[in-house]
Order: structure tokens, then sequence, then C-alpha cells
């Protein structure tokens, strides 16, 4: 299987998106564990106050290849990006560094199948997010990516 | 972004963070290494309005009626399903303004536009409940409701559009609604000018994501008088948004910016010829 694709949906059309690429059956269990672990990995922040954007982004990786996600990111917010995948003994990351490529995150976590990181902006402008699959038994691993802000 | 464009991309980052693997991450990458044209445009997260505003209200309370452009009456669908994407934003921002400013009339107005326009491109459907918990919560005047519901107005018409096959529409919503929503920003900031105010102007890969997509849209679609009208305003703010950072942003630039969205937003609000 070798896909390579970006998907900003929210959660249903992202799953109609990957039926369509992948074939039903196997890519609903995958995205849908994906967002799972990933809104799992919220729910304390949606305790605290934050909001979580009902869209999703996502797609598929080989290990040791970041994708870097540009976003625009205000001051005065503070936000938490949640990344899950559903393939057992994957380690992923998320990390957010500014414009400059300066690492910009306060605080950042792994565990098991989720990875999140937190910020609240020194400054408003672009920041990129870097999505990595580091190590995975597969040869491809599917991830998601779910924000929140406050 | 085309395919070599993602594996030079992929390859700069693996060099640059090559060290800092494992459970610590690098402490920084080379954004210089990505490749000219790898601009990242197409994945670009365009924020949702609310986070605007949730910076907005912890700055201060703004004069929100002041901003608020009445609409007397429904949003009449006009021109092409271009113009009508394009108003469709605009209208939806204009809720949020409306919300800021707490005009449950105007609020319920808004609802029923949005129900309007995008009955007009096929969508209606997809935002049908979205219109009627607008309308039903600002009846409430539950403010914290209607904003979320707005929100998602905006994501499922854009979902709508792009299950249609109609991305370039649905990217035209968002441009529509980030015109008007600069516009009141900037009418924010300009009447009481902070460098902090300022700073969230600082939007420049939504205005280069925003030129390149219609660019994109307009080399697909031939000339558009509207487009291109649009495209030449990109053009001119992008430059007054801040290039290294957002923190030189004067008041006579953030007044410019105003002014050219504004002026966008009453084309994309005129009747087509």
């Amino acid at each position: 299987m070798k896909r390579d694709f970006f998907v900003k949906r929210t959660f249903l059309a992202a799953f109609a998106v990957l039926t369509l690429l992948s074939g039903a059956g196997t890519a609903r269990g995958t995205i849908d564990d994906a967002l799972s672990f990933a809104l799992e990995a919220a729910q304390p922040a949606v305790k605290e106050g934050f909001t979580v954007r009902e869209e999703y982004w996502g797609g598929d990786l080989p290990a040791g290849q970041p994708k870097p996600i540009a976003h625009q990111l205000f001051k005065g917010n503070e936000y938490w990006f949640w990344m899950g995948t559903d393939c057992k003994g994957a380690k992923i990351s998320v990390h957010v560094y500014d414009s400059a490529g300066k690492l910009a995150e306060d605080e950042f976590w792994q565990k098991g199948q989720k990875a999140a990181a937190r910020i609240r902006p020194k400054r408003t402008g672009t920041y990129y997010l870097l999505v990595e699959v580091e190590k995975s038994p597969d040869e491809r691993t599917v991830w998601s990516l779910a924000y929140g802000f406050r | 972004m085309n395919e070599r464009t993602l594996c030079a991309l992929a390859s700069a980052l693996t060099l640059a963070t090559a060290t800092g693997h494992a459970a610590t991450p690098a402490k920084s990458i080379s954004v210089s290494q990505f490749p000219k044209e790898a601009k990242l445009v197409e994945q670009v997260i365009v924020p949702v309005p609310s986070e605007v505003f949730a910076v907005l209200d912890k700055l201060g309370k703004p004069n929100w009626p002041e901003v608020l452009r009445s609409q007397k009456n429904l949003a009449t669908p006009t021109g092409g399903k271009e113009q009508i994407s394009l108003m469709l934003g605009v209208v939806i921002a204009e809720g949020f303004v409306a919300v800021e400013a707490e005009n449950g009339d105007e609020v319920k107005n808004i609802g029923n536009s949005v129900r309007s326009l995008s009955k007009a491109i096929g969508v209606e459907k997809a935002v049908s409940r979205r219109a009627n918990s607008i309308v039903e919560f600002a009846d409430k005047r539950r403010w914290a409701e209607v904003r979320k519901e707005l929100d998602l107005a905006l994501t499922d018409v854009r979902q709508a559009m792009m299950e249609l096959n109609s991305e370039s529409l649905a990217q035209l919503v968002s441009l529509g609604g980030w015109l008007r929503g600069t516009e009141a920003l900037a009418s924010v900031v300009a009447k009481n000018f902070s460098r902090d105010g300022a700073e969230l102007l600082h939007q420049p890969v939504l205005a280069e994501h925003f030129r390149v997509r219609l660019e994109l849209l307009s080399g697909n679609s031939g000339k558009d008088d509207l487009l291109t009208k649009i495209l030449g305003g990109l053009q001119t703010i992008r430059p007054l948004m801040g290039t290294e950072d957002g923190s030189g942003i004067t008041e006579k630039e953030v007044r410019e910016i105003g002014k050219t969205c504004g002026e966008l937003v009453s084309a994309v609000n005129a009747k087509a010829k």
C-alpha cells in the first residue's frame, strides 16, 4: 500500500475519502482509530476549557519522514495539537516550530499511539507543525491530527 | 504541491531533524531548506473565525455595533457560483460580528441569509440544521452557542462543497469569510490602535494561501473580473501584513488593510452585471 495524501475533513468525510482511496473495510478501522486516539488525547484539555475544532487532518507517512503543516496561530490564544495512530507499536510525534524554524512549543508528550504538543504563541504569525512517524512496524502509518484552543 | 516538491521537502526536514530524533525534538528546523516552490500553501490550516474572536475577547471590549454592517434584508444570491460562495463566507463572518454586537435580530437575519445563499449553490441541506440553530440560539441570546454554530456552518458548507467536488468553491467560502473578518479586525484595531492588536493582522501565510488558490481557480475558470480584483487586493495587502513578524505593522497599514478588504467585500456583495 502506498499512499501519500493529506486530508482535511470532518470525521465523516475523512472516512469517505479514505474509503474511496483504499477500499472499504480496512480504511474505516484505520481512520476511525487514528482519530479516536487523537481525540482521546484531547480529553484532559477539553475539561480545562479548550475548544476542539471539528475538523481533522491526516494521511499516512513512512517512518522517519516528517511532514510540515503551516498554521496561522494567534498570540493571546493557547493551543493543543493532538496526534493519533491506529498502528500498534508505532511511535509518533507532533512538534511546533515558529516561522524561523525554532522549536516553539511549551510542552509535548508521547504515549503509545498518541502524541501532543501545547503552545502559547509568543507572536502572531506562521508556525509549522511537524508531524512524524518516528518508528513503525508498517511501511506506511496512518495518522490523524486534531487541535483545540482557548 | 507536487510529488517532487514533497520529496525534496521531506528530505530537507529529515536532514534538519536528524540530530533531534526520538523523545527530544530538534531545537530548530531549517525552514530555509524548504524548496522555494514548497511554500506550503496547499497544506495550510486556515483558522476558524472563533480563534481570532477568542483573542479579541481578551484584548478589551470593542464597539462591535459600530463594526457591524447591518443587513436590512436577506442576502440575495447574485452572479455565478463563485460569487455566491464568496458571499456566503462574507455573511457567515458578519454573523460573528453580530454575535459580538449581541444583535439578535441581525444574527437571525444572517442565519436565514446563510440558508438562502446555500440553497443557490446546492448545499442547503448540509447547513439547514446549523442555520436553524443559529436562529434558535440567537432568540435565546445564547451567544457562545451561536458562535459555535457559525464555525460549524462554515465547516459544513465547505465540507458539502468538497463532497460535490467543488473544493475551489469551498476555498472561496473561506476566502469570503477571511476578507470580511480581516476588514472587521482592522476596523477594531484601527479604532483603538495597539501593537498587540495590529499584530493580529500578521497573517501572510493566509494571504499567500488564498492568492495561490485564487490564481489556480482563475486559471481554470477563465477571466473573471471579481476574482481578478480580489487577486489584486491580496497582492496589495500581503506586504502590509509584515514580513518577518507583525510587530512593525503601523496604524496606517492597518487602515490600508481594512480599506482594501472593505473594497473587496463590497465587490463580492455587488449585484452581478
